[in-house]
């Protein structure tokens, strides 16, 4: 079954859309990633799918429960966590603070969950009671994803999870995203490098101009010339090709 | 010598009314990020609901005529949030044309108190008492009360900040909004109960001024609006703490320096005290990261 999905989805900023009609499915325990050019509308999308933006078309389902109008801050108690690439931690709170305030959405012992979660991330458990901004960017990225997993979402929602990290930092925090995938819960990942999309994920969808320009497994979208896809030039598919949506 | 001890008796009287005044100040700061310049109106009509109740028929108890002030400020904070003050900040995104909203409500509120209590100079209906020794000190009980209730509100506040969930909630709201709405906080409801709690403070520091100062004036709010911007600035804009102890620097500042100078120029004592903290720590003594 699906844990999320969203049909047709379209927003954006003002009257312009940035995203049009983006339809994406993702799979519990299963990594499932976003990729695409600078200014693919990827972002906007996963703040519409987090309910920052309200989508002008479409339905975004999570558990098959539509949440396409639901308010904001109801989404994560429905069952989608989302984790922003910027700005992801309260900076002015301590990490306990942050993951308490991550429970808020959970209707398990926030206790019970804190424990669970800092099992998961051993790092944060040694610096509970320092301020989440004194944090390196690693440690708040995994403050964030802890922060989000304290909800015990069916869905986490990672927004370029690795961005500014260093390469040694981007291995132990895809480590992570892949162990929460085996732990059952779905994981959608906007992420800007390609490579490491196709390293982690199972699934990938290309976004183009703000449109589902093709989505498919790994195996199949690794076969594609996704350079030129990025260009804007057309990849010819055959029948054994991966689904396009132009 | 018990001339000092006077001047900081009577500062820390002024620090505590500057305490529940800027800390109402910030708290509403830190949620929506833009300064109420009507903060001062709304302490003028606290004082003067209380004024109506303590001198009218009723002569209800000036702490109890003190506490439903503030109550009704509240209910007005909330309501000029809701349907004047939100409205504009969601369409204008610029804290400019927010400022002049509440610069423009500030004077609708002036005239309306005019207009409803007058321009005479009024005071509260309480006995004369003679100042009690402390220590080196000297305090009348009312002054004593307003000590303890600076005291107790402080103590409550930073209670709910740090231990209760609407506390966190506040703090993470102030730090940041959308990462605030998305971990599943209902940012409408604590906006609404923020404004809340500022007009509450607004409208109890309203009175306390009038109490301590002996008189109420439909402009005393506004006046006294400045000497709090001092204090918030001091401390740094937004931070709850650094307005605790900007108040206590402040009041204690202008009270002593009215030892040496004319008590007349204590307001331009607040106003260099500002000005020192612009030109040497302009973030305050309690900066939050991300903050004007």
């Amino acid at each position: 079954m699906d844990a999320l999905t969203a049909e047709n989805v379209s927003s954006g900023y003002g009257r312009s859309p940035i995203v049009r009609n983006v339809s994406i499915s993702v799979a519990a325990g299963m990594v499932t990633a976003i990729v695409g050019p600078n200014g693919a509308g990827k972002s906007t999308f996963a703040k519409t799918l987090a309910g920052i933006l309200r989508p002008t078309t479409g339905k975004i389902t999570v558990n098959n429960t539509d949440i396409t109008r639901v308010a904001g801050y109801l989404i994560p108690r429905s069952g989608l966590a989302y984790v922003p690439q910027n700005d992801n931690v309260f900076r002015t709170l301590t990490v306990r603070e942050n993951l308490e305030i991550g429970g808020y959405a959970s209707k398990k012992d926030a206790r019970v969950r804190m424990n669970e979660v800092l099992d998961i991330f051993p790092d944060l458990s040694k610096a509970q009671e320092k301020k989440a901004g004194n944090l390196s960017g690693g440690q708040q990225n995994m403050l964030a994803m802890a922060r989000a997993l304290m909800a015990e979402p069916t869905v986490i929602l990672l927004d370029e999870p690795t961005a500014g990290l260093s390469p040694a930092y981007t291995d132990v925090v895809w480590r992570q995203v892949e162990s929460i995938a085996k732990s059952g819960t779905a994981v959608l990942v906007i992420e800007q490098n390609v490579e490491r999309a196709l390293t982690h994920a199972q699934f990938v969808n290309v976004l183009v101009a703000g449109a589902n320009h093709v989505h498919g497994t790994v195996a199949e979208i690794a076969k594609l010339d996704l350079a030129s896809i990025f260009l804007g030039r057309d990849h010819a598919p055959d029948s054994s090709s991966p689904s396009t949506n132009r | 010598m018990s001339e000092l001890f006077l001047a900081i008796g009577f500062g820390l009287v002024v620090a505590s009314v500057l305490a529940l005044s800027a800390v109402g100040l910030s708290l509403q700061f830190g949620i929506t990020n833009y300064i109420n310049f009507a903060f001062g109106d709304f302490m003028a009509i606290g004082a003067y609901t209380s004024w109506t109740l303590n001198t009218g028929p009723l002569h209800v108890n000036i702490w109890v005529a003190m506490l439903i002030g503030g109550l009704l400020v509240g209910v007005m904070a909330v309501l000029l949030n809701r349907f004047l003050l939100a409205p504009f900040a969601r369409r204008f995104q610029k804290l400019f044309y927010i400022l002049i909203v509440t610069f423009g409500l500030s004077l609708v509120l002036l005239n309306l108190v005019s207009s409803i209590w007058g321009d005479e100079v009024q005071r509260y209906n309480i006995s004369n008492q003679a100042p009690q020794h402390i220590g080196p000190f000297l305090f009348t009980v009312d002054q004593l009360v307003v000590i303890g209730i600076a005291i107790v509100a402080m103590l409550a506040i930073h209670f709910m900040l740090t231990r209760t969930r609407i506390g966190k909630s506040m703090r993470a709201m102030s730090d940041n909004s959308t990462l605030a709405m998305t971990s599943g906080i209902n940012t409408g409801f604590i906006t609404t109960l923020t404004w809340f709690l500022s007009g509450l403070l607004a409208g109890i520091g309203g009175t306390v001024l009038g109490i301590t100062q002996a008189s109420i004036t439909p402009g005393s709010g506004e006046t006294f609006l400045f000497v709090i911007f001092a204090a918030v600035i001091v401390g740094g804009v937004g931070s709850i703490y650094g307005a605790m102890v900007g108040a206590v620097i402040v009041g204690l500042a202008t009270e002593v320096a009215a030892l040496f100078i004319d008590p007349s120029y204590k307001l331009d004592i607040a106003f260099a005290i500002l000005i020192l903290a612009l030109l040497f720590r302009p973030s305050g003594l309690f900066s939050r990261p991300g903050k004007a």
